[in-house]
């Protein structure tokens, strides 16, 4: 794969203690873990490394900056707690979805739909339905099964055939390691395991099987995380490279970018964004290499009561989409 | 109807009671609420007021219940070179409704923005605006006497035969309005509207377009007090009346009616009109199942954020849109 970027090729030199918080972020393979330093005041405990994020969750910073929930009409979330520990959310939203035509123009159609839903939340237990008024339902079960061991369900389920999943997942949380195992119903079967190799760096692997294709996929992933920035990297042997960068300018102001890269099709994505959270708004606003800019922002009016506003502006297919909402509830 | 309950079969005792302060007369049967010494006062008959034009005789009705509902941003900005002088600049994303055959409804984003020159005197008023399509409208309302005044209306495109431009001339008396029309199609009318009583105006119109050979006659009558408003227009195969309540200085409800006989076809609305400090708020409910609401609230002196909903639950369709009006209009 010569068109890859080459992260780091060389193994990293024993290195005085302190320069170790200060190596760039890239994707070593090799884990040195048998360094093993003895401590001048401050310096790293190898073997108190802290718990890395979940596998999952690598690029959730990123994520939560770059990628708001746009949507385009009205929405408004009601959610109402009936006791501490569980609540009813009731979800109405009327806008556009888009049809597909041969044509290069757009064409949407008003839809409307109203979701139901109920939330259980534990310490232990947490348990979130979804119901639509098309028939879909989604639920999600996780379940602290011990202190280190954590079951999750992931349930989508539909009227048509054949299109309702449902996903098992365990995940084991180690002193400086995670391990996931995951189980679907089209005989997918997933592990994936990140280890913390610095304080501030944690790499990853993940492999997966999915029976009915006979397909099978192994990635890498590696993050570097201190108070200011966090980088990840993740490549897989679809053919996808994913490379995202946090900066934390302060605290109310947070900058993101990311690049994905699929080398299947040779189609290269970048996007930049901001995220402001001030005192009565969050807004977060994005630009992208397909000529699409976006903005999110939620303006607190009341305690509990949001007020939404969301665009979204693809130049490049000359689409606009523009909604606003209310949000009611504690979420 | 011998169901109904009887009210009052006797006639009340006569008591010691100070006279009544002015015995009823013929035109307080909807006004009751005048106040006493307006009727004590007889009617001058030769000094009526003067009447609404024509044209605006249902305009504070169509302005509570029909505000101009959008879907998409917009976005508006108004800004004063000098005193009489402004540009505006308008800028619209959101969405064309394609037609179909299919009673479903198709919607294509589009978008345009508009460039604008406004020129205000006393005597005068230019208004001209361009939009990216190419399409230019103009406007201009001249005061000739005090009692006269000119107005030109142009609306010119690219496309061959589709520009129209309009002359009307005013005339105002002292109790009447009069108003000729001249459009570029061959186009002809004229109005008349006449205060008949302080409150009551009475109103013909006429029309005849050249090209295609069609005329048309018409009638209007007004109603208006501080209290109401009630409106009626008969004119070839059309009949609309509306009635606009305000109930206090900030709150007005409206109800509008308009039957098309060609069609057979016809359409009542109710609504209402908040005026309040920081926001006007008008919304309206239609007989074919259609809920509307316009929000305009004032951020700042001079910034408004408008809201626009309309839901269609007949025909399912929905069209949601947010902007912001910056400048002083």
């Amino acid at each position: 794969m010569g068109g890859v970027l080459s992260f780091a090729a060389a193994p990293p030199p024993p290195l005085p203690p302190s320069a170790a918080d200060r190596l760039p972020v890239e994707d070593t393979h090799k884990d040195d873990q048998s360094e093993k330093v003895e401590k001048p005041a401050g310096e790293v405990d190898w073997l108190n490394l802290p718990c890395p994020t979940s596998y999952d969750e690598l690029q959730r910073e990123a994520m939560m900056s770059l990628k708001p929930e746009l949507f385009e009409g009205f929405r408004f979330d009601f959610t109402k707690p009936l006791n501490t520990k569980f609540s009813l959310s009731h979800s109405v939203y009327m806008g556009a979805l888009e049809m597909p035509s041969q044509s290069p123009e757009t064409f949407k159609v008003p839809t409307a739909h109203y979701e139901f839903g109920a939330n259980f939340l534990d310490p232990k237990c947490m348990l979130i339905g979804r119901i639509l008024t098309d028939g879909r339902m989604s639920a999600r079960v996780k379940y602290d099964i011990s202190e280190n061991l954590t079951m999750k369900i992931n349930a989508q389920l539909t009227n048509e055939a054949h299109f309702s999943q449902g996903m098992f997942n365990f995940d084991y949380k180690g002193r400086d390691f995670r391990a996931q195992f995951q189980f679907a119903n089209n005989a997918f079967y997933g592990g994936n395991y990140i280890q913390s190799v610095s304080p501030h760096l944690a790499l990853g692997g993940e492999v997966f099987w999915l029976g009915h294709q006979r397909k099978s996929g192994l990635g890498l992933a590696a993050r570097y995380n201190t108070d200011k920035i966090i980088m990840t990297g993740q490549l897989a042997s679809t053919g996808l490279l994913a490379l995202s960068y946090v900066h934390r300018a302060s605290e109310k102001a947070t900058f993101a970018t990311d690049f994905m890269y699929n080398l299947a099709n040779r189609e290269a994505t970048s996007s930049i964004g901001y995220d402001y959270l001030l005192r009565q708004c969050r807004l977060r606003g994005k630009i992208d290499s397909n000529g699409t800019v976006a903005a999110y922002l939620e303006e607190r009016i009341n305690l509990g009561v949001n007020f939404l506003l969301s665009a979204e502006l693809d130049h490049w297919k000359k689409d606009y989409k523009f909604g606003f909402g209310l949000s009611v509830g504690e979420f | 109807m011998g169901g109904v309950t009887s009210y009052a079969a006797a006639p009340p005792p006569p008591l010691p009671l100070p006279p009544p302060p002015s015995a009823p007369d013929a035109s307080a049967t909807h006004d009751i609420e005048e106040k006493d010494k307006e009727k004590q006062e007889p009617t001058d008959w030769l000094n009526l007021p003067c009447p609404v034009p024509f044209d605006e005789l249902q305009r504070e009705a169509y302005t509570s219940l029909k505000p101009e509902l959008f879907e998409g941003l917009r976005f508006n900005f108004t800004r004063p070179l000098t005193q009489k002088f402004s540009l505006s600049h308008s800028l619209s994303m959101g969405v064309l409704e394609v037609p179909s055959q299919t009673n479903e409804v198709f919607k294509v984003s589009s978008s345009h923005y508009e460039f604008g020159a406004n020129f205000l005197d006393a005597r005068c008023m230019l208004i001209g605006r361009m939009l990216t399509d190419g399409r230019m409208s103009a406007r201009m309302k001249y005061d000739i006497s005090d009692k006269l005044s000119v107005k030109v209306n142009a609306q010119l495109t690219n496309e061959p035969h589709l520009s129209q431009g309009m002359f009307t001339f005013d005339y105002k008396g002292r109790d009447f309005q009069s108003q000729v029309q001249f459009g570029n199609n061959a186009f002809y009318s004229a109005n008349y509207i006449q205060s008949v009583t302080p409150n009551v105006a009475f109103g013909v119109e006429g029309f005849w377009l050249g090209h295609q050979r069609k005329s048309g006659l018409g009638i209007a009558a007004r109603y208006n007090s501080d209290k109401w408003i009630g409106t009626c227009h008969v004119s070839s195969g059309m009949l609309s009346m509306n009635y606009l309540q305000r109930v206090s200085d900030k709150i007005a409800l409206g109800t509008d009616f308009l039957y098309n006989s060609s069609t057979r076809e016809a359409v009542c609305s109710v609504g209402y009109d908040y005026l309040l400090r920081h926001c006007r708020l008008r919304s309206r409910i239609d007989s074919n199942g259609c809920a509307a609401t316009y929000l305009e609230e004032r951020l700042n002196l001079g910034v408004n954020f408008i809201l626009s909903a309309e839901i269609d639950h007949w025909k399912k369709n929905y069209k949601f849109g947010f902007g912001m009006t910056v400048g002083e209009l």
